[in-house]
C-alpha cells in the first residue's frame, strides 16, 4: 500500500502496517552538513574530509518521514535503531524510504515502528534503521 | 581521537574498556539551532510558551540531538569503522532539558569474531547532571 504522491500528511491512526511512504530525496550539500555539524557540535574534520556524519543521514530520514504524517500531541520518540553501511561523501543525493512495520497497543499507548532505508544516488544502501513512536491512545 | 579516515585495529580494544565520554552543555539556543539544521520544528522543542502548557512543563531537546553526542563519542573512538559498520539500538528513557549538562558514555562489553570479522559490542548511555539516564542502549562496531 502506498501513499499518493500528492497526499497530505496522514494521521497516525490512519497508517496501516505495510504502508510505504513515497520516497523522499535530497542532497546532503556542504551547507546542509555544515549546519548540522555546527548544531550538534560535531568535529570539524567531517567537512574537511568531505564526509557526512552518519547521524545527519538519520536526522534527514527522520525529519523527512515525520513530515508525511501527523502525530497526536504528547507523542514521544521511544526508541531508535540505525545501521551505517557506508561512508557518504558530502554532496551525495540520498533517497529515504519508509514503511510502517509494526503497530502495537500497550496500555494507553499506541506504538508504531517505522522501517527506514536510505540509498545513495547509485542505489547503494547507506543507512537502515527503525524508529518507534509512542502516542497516547 | 581516531581520524575519520582511519580504521582502528582490533588489538586497540579490549573487553571492559571505557569509551572516552563526551560532555555537552545544552541550551535553548542549541535546541533551536538543531531545529533549524534538522527541519524538526515540533513546538515541544522550540516554543517555550506552548511547552509550558504540556505535561512536560517546558521545552525538551530533540532526542536525535542527544543521540548525536553519543554518535560523536563513537566516531572519536572508532573512526571510519563507525561511519561504515556502526550499528546502534537505543531507547529514549527521559527528556533532556535546555539547562541540562549531558554526558555520553560507553563501555566495550564483548569482542567477538564471526567469519573472521571482529565485532565490538558496546553499551551506551546518555545521562544528565543528576545522573538520570536519558538514553540507554547498545552499539556494535564491525572492524573489517
Amino acid at each position: 500500500m502506498k501513499e499518493t504522491e500528492n497526499g497530505s500528511p496522514l494521521s497516525f491512526d490512519g497508517l496501516p502496517i505495510g504502508f510505504e511512504f513515497p520516497p523522499i530525496s535530497d542532497q546532503l550539500s556542504k551547507s546542509v552538513v555544515s549546519k548540522y555539524i555546527e548544531a550538534v557540535e560535531e568535529r570539524d574534520d567531517f567537512v574537511s574530509v568531505g564526509v557526512v556524519p552518519p547521524l545527519a543521514i538519520g536526522a534527514f530520514a527522520m525529519t523527512a518521514l515525520s513530515q508525511k504524517f501527523t502525530v497526536p500531541p504528547g507523542s514521544i520518540h521511544a526508541s531508535q535503531e540505525f545501521e551505517f553501511h557506508r561512508v557518504v561523501p558530502i554532496g551525495t543525493t540520498v533517497t529515504c524510504h519508509g514503511k510502517i512495520e509494526h503497530k502495537l497497543q500497550r496500555g494507553r499507548l499506541n506504538l508504531i515502528t517505522l522501517g527506514i532505508t536510505v540509498l545513495d544516488q547509485d542505489g547503494n544502501q547507506v543507512l537502515t534503521g527503525k524508529a518507534t513512536v509512542a502516542a497516547p491512545g | 581521537m581516531v581520524k575519520l579516515t582511519e580504521k582502528p585495529k582490533p588489538s586497540d580494544f579490549h573487553e571492559g574498556d571505557k569509551i572516552p565520554s563526551i560532555t555537552k552543555q545544552l541550551a535553548q539556543s542549541k535546541i533551536n539551532r538543531y531545529a533549524e539544521a534538522s527541519g524538526d520544528f515540533n513546538p515541544i522543542h522550540i516554543d517555550e510558551a506552548f511547552a509550558a502548557q504540556t505535561p512536560l512543563e517546558g521545552t525538551i531537546a530533540h532526542g536525535m540531538l542527544i543521540l548525536a553526542y553519543a554518535s560523536k563519542m563513537m566516531t572519536r573512538t572508532f573512526g571510519q569503522a563507525w561511519l561504515a559498520g556502526g550499528k546502534l539500538s537505543i531507547r529514549f528513557k527521559a527528556p533532556a532539558r535546555p539547562q541540562d549538562t549531558i554526558t555520553a558514555s560507553g563501555q566495550i562489553d564483548t569482542i567477538e569474531t564471526k567469519d573472521g570479522i571482529p565485532y565490538i559490542n558496546c553499551s551506551l548511555e546518555c545521562c544528565n547532571q543528576n545522573g538520570d539516564i536519558l538514553i540507554t542502549g547498545g552499539a556494535v562496531v564491525k572492524l573489517s
